[in-house]
Order: C-alpha cells, then structure tokens, then sequence
C-alpha cells in the first residue's frame, strides 16, 4: 500500500509541469513622433510631413491626425501634412492625435527660408548594461541613403557569457515584441557599425540588447 | 544558459551507504531507483555570480538509477532519465494581456550516464575506489522554436573519479563519510571541469530512515568556447560552476523497497540555477 502512494506520488509529480504565464511590465507613454522634420522650408516649395503613432506598449498604429499651422500665411498644411510655403516668416506645424481619449500633440518650428533644409542627420546614445552581465559603450546613428548606419564606439564591451545575444531597434525599452531585429551580436569588444535599411533616424526609440533564446534583457541605450 | 539546465541536473545525486560513494556493490547485488527529479526556475546566477531574472523555466526528470556488482570490487552504473520535460513559460504583456512569446517544451529521453566503479581496497574500514563515467549525449538540444529547450548538452563526457569514505557507528546508529574528486573532460568544446565533494549520513530506528547531507562542487576550467570564440547565434553557454548543498532522507518501507526524497539548491554559482531542485524517488536495495 506504501509502496503504490510511493509511485503515485511520483506520476502526480511528473505531471505537474505545466506551461504558465509569466507578465512583462512593458508599459510606455504613447508618442507621436514626426518621421521626416525639417529646419527650413523653400518659399513657394511644399513638402510632405509624416507622422507615426506607438501606443502604450510602443506598437505602431494607424489612427487619423490633424496638423495645423501657427501662422496660415507663412505655411498653409493639408489635413495629410503636405505644407505649402507661403511667404517668409515662421510657424509652428503641429500635429494632434486622439487614441481612447488621450490628445498627444508634436510640434516644432519651421521657417520659410530660400531653399528647403533638411532636419538632424546624426543622433547618438549610451548602451547601458540592465542585467549582472557586462555590457556597455557609446554609439552614434547617422541617416543614410536608404537606411541608417549604427556605429558603436571603441569604448564597447559586453559578455561573451550569454549564448545568442543579439541587438534590436524597439520602441519599447522592455520588450522585443514589434521591435526591429538588426542581427546576431558578433563583436563583443571595440567598435563596429551595423547597416540597417529602410529605416529612418526618427523610427526608434532605443537600441536593445536581448539573449533571444531565453529573453533576458541585456541592456539598452536610449537613442537621444 | 544551456548548461544551467544539464549542470543542474548534478545537484542531487543518488548515493548513500547502499549505493553510490567508495563502496562497490556485492556480486549478484544492487540497487535501483526510479525517480522524479525537478526544478522551476525563474532567476539564474549570472557570469559575474550575481542573480538576474529569466523567463520561468522547468526540467522534469524521471529517470532510472540502477548499480549492479558485477564482482565483488567492479560495479556497472547507470542515470537513464527515461523521460526528460523542458519547458518555458508564455510571455504575456501585463499591459495588453496578450502573449508575446508563447511557451513551448519537448519531451524527450535525456543524456544516460554510464558508469564503472571499481573498488581499489577491499574489506578496509576507509575504501576506496575509482570510477569511469561516460556521459551519452542520448537527449535533444537546440529544441522549440527558438532553440532554447534541451535535454541533453549534445556533447559526449568522460570523468575519472575517487571516492573514498568510512562507515562507523555513533553510539548504536550506523554512519558514514564520503567525498570523492573527479575530473571531467567534455567534448565540443565545453569546459572541462574540476568536481569534488563530501556527503554524510547517518542511519536511525535500526537504519530504516537515513538522513544525508551533501556538499557538491563544480569547478570549470573555463577553457572551452565562448559566444565570441564560436558562431555569434550559438546556444551553447560554457564555463558553468556551482557549489550546492543538498539533504537527503532514505525510508526503508518493507527490507528491501523505500522512498528517497531530496532538496537541493546551489549557494553560489556562474551561468546556472538559481533556484532549489527536489526529487521524490522509490529504491529497491538487494543489499538487505
């Protein structure tokens, strides 16, 4: 009788073990962020202004905006952001979104000027280590034909210790859920660069550094 | 992180006065345990032996342990986990509830070790003796979608190992003392490692319960591959090391049938568990 609870037990045991649910705390403020911004806007010149929308969890959505102009006689703008330059002088361009009763509006300053000029092509961060593993250096995003180049500074080291390390472009600093996946981890020390197509400055928020197999978090850089 | 999984596995091993340690089984004799060993962990000891988090995974063992004495001084071993679960939980946003990374778990035969134990001392008060163990790379790696769910390490091990220890007797309850050293070299490319450790026990109620403490130790040499020296999307994680602590209690039901159960938990480690594992099991010992 001992004996048959004895192997009883032992099936109730082996059977226990079951798939369950762990949570991910990835909530992020929405943002509503202007793809393609310029400084400088030629007169009589348009141009067509983008927008993209990442929701709570920094997913991208399409929902409908509105963009205004600040000053209609220096740059009239369409309901789709097409701008129209107008005469000399400023405006504030905004646009404004409704997502469940939350208004999130971006603006920024424009000029008319004589020839139309582009916005920032460079922006950088610091890679942060979020984890017990070594991971750390500077890096600077720059805009390129048809896509963006990623060079990560001398100053770069992370752990070898991790099998599949592998880094990604995400608007969601806790997740990978939507993110970009760029590639494997292949240099562990000193600078390199990655090439990333189809992609514009103005996409991404970080930069993400994941053990893909098991879904550690690594670290991360804000992309500023 | 692989090798947390299969390096974990050595937290608990069976040994008592009546099976594993110096002493070699009598001709004819043996002892056999089926067993159900686990872990869940959802935090693992880092490269630098700090805790970090990790998605909630389990390992399921049931596996056979069988010693058999071929003569008096040589003993034939062998760790067949029959039946070897590994699973990851989903991965759910709490703020959308939905799931982002689906669990999964493969169910298969893990790696069998087979052992050969000869006793290099006979009929002495302190054994001793030497073991060749063969680790058989019979489970999976590199199972589920992302590859993340194993078995088995898929490499083929071969460890050399002393044991030596003493029985005596506290006033009238029967007790032990074992350690043991062994080295243990490991092919593609993982680590070889340095293992040692010591175990006592003592028998009670006329040796029908024994109660064990182990100490258990895995040193790596840290002399195998690494994500950078390998291909960069390799699984394969090396350079595990741990040392554990583990009780044990022994319950002789009738002469010959009892049940073994044990906890065990590592108290320092790199690129392992950081979690207890426990095991329920039922012996038959031909020795009494």
């Amino acid at each position: 009788m001992k004996l048959n609870i004895a192997i009883f037990a032992l099936l109730i045991i082996s059977l226990n073990s079951c798939i369950e649910n762990d949570y991910i705390d990835d909530f992020v403020e929405p943002v509503l962020r202007i793809n393609n911004p310029i400084d400088t806007l030629g007169i009589n010149e348009s141009y067509q202004f983008s927008k993209t929308y990442f929701n709570n969890v920094g997913l991208q959505e399409n929902i409908e905006a509105t963009w205004e102009s600040s000053n209609e006689n220096v740059i009239s703008i369409s309901q789709d952001g097409l701008a129209q330059a107008l005469s000399l002088g400023n405006s504030l361009i905004s646009v404004t979104v409704n997502s469940e009763d939350l208004l999130l509006t971006t603006s920024f300053s424009l000029e008319v000027g004589s020839s139309t000029a582009e916005s920032i092509q460079k922006v950088s961060g610091v890679i942060t280590t979020t984890s017990s593993y070594v991971l750390e250096g500077d890096f600077i995003i720059q805009q390129e034909q048809g896509g963006i180049a990623i060079n990560i500074a001398d100053n770069y080291k992370a752990s070898t210790a991790l099998p599949g390390l592998f880094i990604y472009l995400s608007n969601n600093p806790n997740s990978v859920s939507g993110a970009l996946e760029i590639g494997p981890v292949e240099v562990f020390n000193g600078a390199h660069s990655y090439q990333v197509d189809n992609v514009s400055l103005n996409d991404f928020s970080y930069l993400l550094y994941f053990c893909k197999p098991f879904n550690i978090k690594v670290g991360d850089g804000r992309i500023e | 992180m692989k090798n947390i999984i299969t390096t974990i596995l050595l937290l608990v091993a069976t040994t008592s006065i009546f099976a594993g340690g110096p002493w070699p089984q009598k001709k004819g004799k043996g002892y056999f345990k089926l067993s159900e060993w686990w872990v869940v962990f959802d935090q693992h000891y880092t490269d630098a032996g700090r805790i970090d988090p990790n998605i909630t995974t389990g390992v399921f063992n049931t596996s056979l342990y069988g010693e058999y004495g071929i003569t008096d001084r040589l003993t034939a071993i062998i760790n067949a986990p029959l039946i070897s679960r590994n699973y990851n939980n989903n991965l759910v946003s709490l703020t959308t509830n939905e799931v982002l990374i689906q669990g999964e778990s493969i169910n298969t035969i893990g790696d069998i070790d087979l052992s050969f134990k000869y006793g290099l001392t006979s009929h002495s008060n302190f054994p001793i003796s030497i073991s060749l163990l063969l680790g058989l790379p019979t489970g999976t790696t590199g199972g589920g979608t992302l590859g993340n769910l194993q078995t088995g390490d898929g490499e083929f091990n071969q460890m050399i190992q002393l044991d030596a220890g003493s029985g005596f007797k506290i006033g009238k309850t029967n007790a032990y003392i074992s350690s043991y050293l062994g080295f243990n070299n490991r092919t593609r490319e993982f680590s070889e490692e340095v293992r040692y450790g010591v175990e006592a026990g003592a028998g009670l109620f006329n040796s029908k319960l024994w109660l064990v403490g182990k100490l258990n130790v895995i040193e790596s040499l840290k002399n195998g591959s690494t994500a950078e020296s390998v291909t960069s999307t390799s699984l394969f994680a090396n350079n595990s090391e741990f040392s554990s602590l583990a009780i044990e209690a022994n319950y002789y039901i009738t002469d010959k049938v009892g049940i073994s159960v044990s906890a065990a938990g590592a108290i320092r480690g790199e690129i392992i568990a950081a979690a207890p594992s426990y095991s329920f099991g039922v012996f038959y010992d031909m020795n009494k």
